[in-house]
């Protein structure tokens, strides 16, 4: 009786042990794992362990994701494996913070982001300020 | 005369009364009957109770082999309720890896 038990207790322990955090080299990496990581390819072999792990399951829902997405993707992935693991969890726990609030205040505030880089973006091309719609008293 | 002593009244008051006119000898042996049948009434057990010692016993170990058992199963249990725990954890941040690095939003607006 205890030998079939043990046996299911072994198994359990092989098949859901964590996968191990082994470091892998970035030559190591299938084509489709560098394509989703390729902004990090300089400094992947000096990513923490645990850092690359996530970053290869991250990779795992690249090629689900729009042209749009995948370009988001790439260019943010290089500062947000610069952030600290601390300041990484703080995005994350703001993000998921500001999942929960009600769409049409969300749809505002990304109404107020888009015309704040629109302004960004003009101000170094022309020096002069930006003028206010007509409509506006 | 007839009918009123077949009422329930009549009958009760001639129980009253013949009970009144019973020697002590039979109102002994009828108090006695009447505690034994309570004290029997007492002894018998529910038909199904969670919370009686037979109830419960059986599923305790008996042997060496069986409490081996029973540890092995618990400590699976608990490890694996852990890694379950874990990977949903993992699956949850990755979720929101991506949900960042993709959403419309940029990455400054979460970033302080």
């Amino acid at each position: 009786m205890n030998n079939p038990i043990a046996s299911v207790f072994l198994l359990m322990c092989l098949t859901s042990a964590s996968v191990g955090a082994a470091e892998e080299a970035w030559r190591s990496l299938s084509p489709a794992q560098q394509e989703a990581l390729a902004p990090l390819s300089q400094q992947w072999d000096s990513l923490p362990e645990q850092q690359q792990h996530r970053l290869l399951k991250t990779a795992k829902r690249y090629p689900n994701l729009t042209p749009e997405q995948k370009q988001r993707f790439h260019d943010r992935l290089e500062a947000w494996s610069k952030l600290t693991p601390e300041q990484r969890k703080a995005a994350r726990e703001k993000y998921h913070a500001f999942s929960k609030v009600p769409a049409e205040k969300r749809e505002q505030v990304k109404q107020m982001v888009r015309q704040s880089q629109t302004k960004n973006a003009q101000q170094p091309a022309s020096s002069v300020p930006v003028t206010q719609p007509s409509s506006q008293p | 005369m007839n009918a009123n002593t077949n009422t329930p009244k009549a009958i009760a008051k001639l129980l009253t009364r013949a009970a009144q006119q019973l020697d002590d000898n039979t109102v002994s042996a009828l108090h006695q009957a009447r505690n034994i049948a309570l004290e029997r009434q007492s002894l018998s057990k529910p038909v199904f109770s969670l919370s009686t010692e037979r109830g419960t016993r059986w599923l305790m170990p008996h042997s060496t082999h069986q409490w081996a058992a029973a540890v092995i199963l618990l400590v699976a249990t608990i490890v694996g309720g852990v890694n379950y725990w874990q990977n949903t954890q993992e699956h949850e941040l990755v979720h929101l890896d991506v949900a960042i690095l993709t959403d419309d939003l940029p990455l400054e607006v979460f970033v302080d």
